[in-house]
């Protein structure tokens, strides 16, 4: 009985530490998406690869957008081509703006304020 | 051979009477004397100060400042034997032919010739400043070994070269002065004439001509310089002083009869850290961040320059941005990065970042004036005011030159630009100088708009010149030099012909 206990101690730490390995290992190479709560965007915000850096930069794109706020920005952008098709047209096309002194495409400035916004 | 003469040990009231008389011992004087050496005319090249730095000699260039803040009238030059060559970085590179041009939206432009008029004279200019083979533009190739050249997208800036002026022992660019000393002394009709300054210049009676020259010691010695003509090549500031000083024939001084001697001064601002240039790949080739030396002798150092048609679509001027340090980025300028090349579908994980300076050029300003101050000097000569000014156009143009930078980067795909300032303020609490004097003798065909006509001959005084970057009326973003020494070769070919 004492015995039994022991190796069920043993297989205990050793599941847990695999579990924790695993995790670990899971965030480290990014298997697990970060969770953010359903918005009425989601469609314009599952375009942006990392939401996290660009709600970043996005709170300092918002500010430059006086009045600006998520449903007015994905007014803005639905219906259009995807930010992926228009960041490296925008440059080509001129359009850039300038976000805390950073020169990016516009709709780089859109999306992550919207990033921002929600 | 002649020898160099010491004006301290002329006899009292000695009057030298050479054909031409060169006013000044810097680069501009040095070339052209060499340049006439075998023309068969007597020079006495007169040079304030000695073989070496004395500071008694630099105290005659004391002045106040007043304006936007400046560098010190004594501390931006050097008053002896190669002047302000003894301490220049040694960058060289052409003007552009676009700063040649009458421009509509820079007020006060136009030289009174276009680049090719003095092209002819960049190979030997080149060869004086000991900068190598002429590569300049050609050196993308020629530089191709040590990387490639940024990536830019379609538009107003590409990359752009200078050349430097031969190093000595990896530190020093060529010293005009202890360079061409032997070229000097082996010239049998050249005479350098040392520790001598011109304190004025003394018209005859019409004031259609120099008369003499009044020169003086700080030992105490004075002396008469009566030539048939004179050169003054004494840099923006000296040339512009003498100029005002001597107003007994015509008042306000010689040549100044529309107001223009000592205005529209010039200098080249390169204010700090302007920008952070992000490269997606990280890969910068060593030759923007440092000078790079290829295996035919020419040391290259890349920079980003607006095209001339940028200029003229967008109404900017010049300016040659460098790539300075690299730098960390902060958490978020990171998120700007990661984000933005995320959305261009690039890989940034390899992303280095590098600080930007860069040296611009100014609008001319006829308030950036040189006026005579009422304090005089230890030979009694009035010294000088400088009324320094910047536009807030200034910053405005080039900023604009930044961004289309920025926007190129983009269209490549290859990095991003951070804008550093916005402000004036920001602007001028970056603020440093190229300490390159320039514009207040400024070079037009019309008396009304110009100190000089377009052989560098004072309006209405028949037998005196002006050689230097004085003569600008417009500036470039490129270091004067090398430029200066080639329109100076042009007026010795001028002055071999009318003194003929």
């Amino acid at each position: 009985m004492k015995r039994r206990g022991m190796l069920a101690g043993i297989v205990a730490v050793l599941a847990a530490g695999a579990v924790v390995g695993a995790g670990g290992a899971a965030w480290k190479f990014h298997l697990f998406g970060r969770y953010y709560p359903p918005t009425p965007y989601d469609d314009l915000l599952k375009q942006i690869a990392d939401r996290e850096p660009a709600a970043v930069f996005g709170h300092a794109a918002l500010a430059a957008m006086p009045g600006a706020n998520a449903a007015s920005l994905a007014r803005a952008l639905r219906g259009r081509a995807t930010l992926s098709e228009l960041a490296p047209r925008d440059p080509k096309e001129s359009r850039v703006t300038e976000v805390s002194g950073w020169v990016v495409p516009e709709s780089v400035a859109r999306y992550a304020a919207l990033a921002a916004a929600v | 051979m002649s020898s160099f003469l010491d004006a301290r040990t002329l006899p009292k009231d000695t009057v030298l009477s050479p054909d031409l008389a060169i006013v000044g011992g810097g680069p501009a004087g040095i070339s052209l004397a060499l340049a006439l050496a075998d023309s068969g005319l007597n020079i006495l090249l007169v040079e304030s100060g000695g073989m070496t730095f004395e500071e008694p000699t630099q105290a005659l260039y004391r002045g106040s400042e007043s304006g936007v803040p400046y560098v010190a009238l004594d501390a931006g030059r050097l008053r002896y034997l190669g002047g302000s060559t003894n301490h220049w970085g040694g960058w060289c590179r052409p003007l552009d032919e676009i700063d040649f041009e009458q421009r509509d939206w820079v007020p006060h432009s136009g030289w009174p010739f276009a680049r090719k008029e003095i092209e002819p004279y960049f190979a030997r200019a080149q060869e004086l400043v000991e900068a190598g083979p002429w590569i300049y533009d050609a050196a993308d190739r020629a530089a191709s070994d040590s990387g490639p050249v940024i990536t830019l997208g379609e538009g107003g800036v590409y990359t752009s070269w200078f050349q430097f002026s031969k190093t000595r022992n990896g530190i020093l660019p060529t010293h005009f002065g202890e360079r061409y000393r032997n070229e000097l002394k082996a010239a049998a009709r050249i005479t350098p004439l040392l520790n001598a300054n011109v304190t004025a210049i003394r018209l005859a009676h019409d004031g259609g001509q120099v008369d003499r020259l009044e020169a003086a010691t700080l030992s105490g010695n004075r002396f008469t310089i009566k030539p048939r003509c004179v050169v003054l090549a004494a840099g923006a500031i000296e040339t512009a002083r003498v100029m005002l000083a001597s107003d007994d024939v015509t008042s306000g001084g010689v040549g100044n009869g529309n107001d223009l001697v000592g205005r529209f001064f010039a200098d080249h601002p390169i204010p700090r850290n302007v920008a952070t240039l992000v490269l997606f790949d990280g890969r910068c080739a060593p030759f923007y961040a440092n000078n790079v030396t290829l295996p035919n002798g020419a040391i290259l150092r890349a920079v980003l320059s607006p095209t001339g048609a940028f200029l003229k679509s967008h109404g900017v001027v010049g300016s040659l941005t460098t790539v300075e340090n690299e730098v960390k980025l902060d958490s978020f300028a990171t998120a700007a990065v990661e984000t933005t090349a995320e959305a261009l579908g690039v890989d940034a994980s390899q992303a280095r970042a590098f600080s930007l300076g860069c040296g611009m050029e100014l609008l001319p300003d006829p308030e950036r004036r040189l006026t005579l101050s009422g304090k005089r000097d230890a030979l009694g000569m009035p010294r000088l005011n400088l009324n320094m000014t910047i536009a807030n156009e200034d910053f405005a143009r080039f900023r604009k030159t930044l961004a289309e930078l920025g926007r190129q980067l983009l269209a490549a795909k290859s990095g991003m630009l951070h804008l550093t300032y916005s402000t004036r303020a920001e602007w001028l609490k970056a603020m440093d100088w190229g300490n390159h004097h320039l514009g207040t003798t400024r070079m037009h065909v019309d008396p009304r708009k110009g100190v000089v006509d377009a052989d560098g001959k004072v309006h209405g005084v028949g037998n005196l010149y002006v050689a230097g970057s004085s003569v600008f009326p417009t500036y470039g973003s490129s270091n004067p030099t090398m430029n200066l020494v080639a329109l100076t070769l042009r007026l010795g070919d001028h002055l071999k012909k009318v003194m003929a």
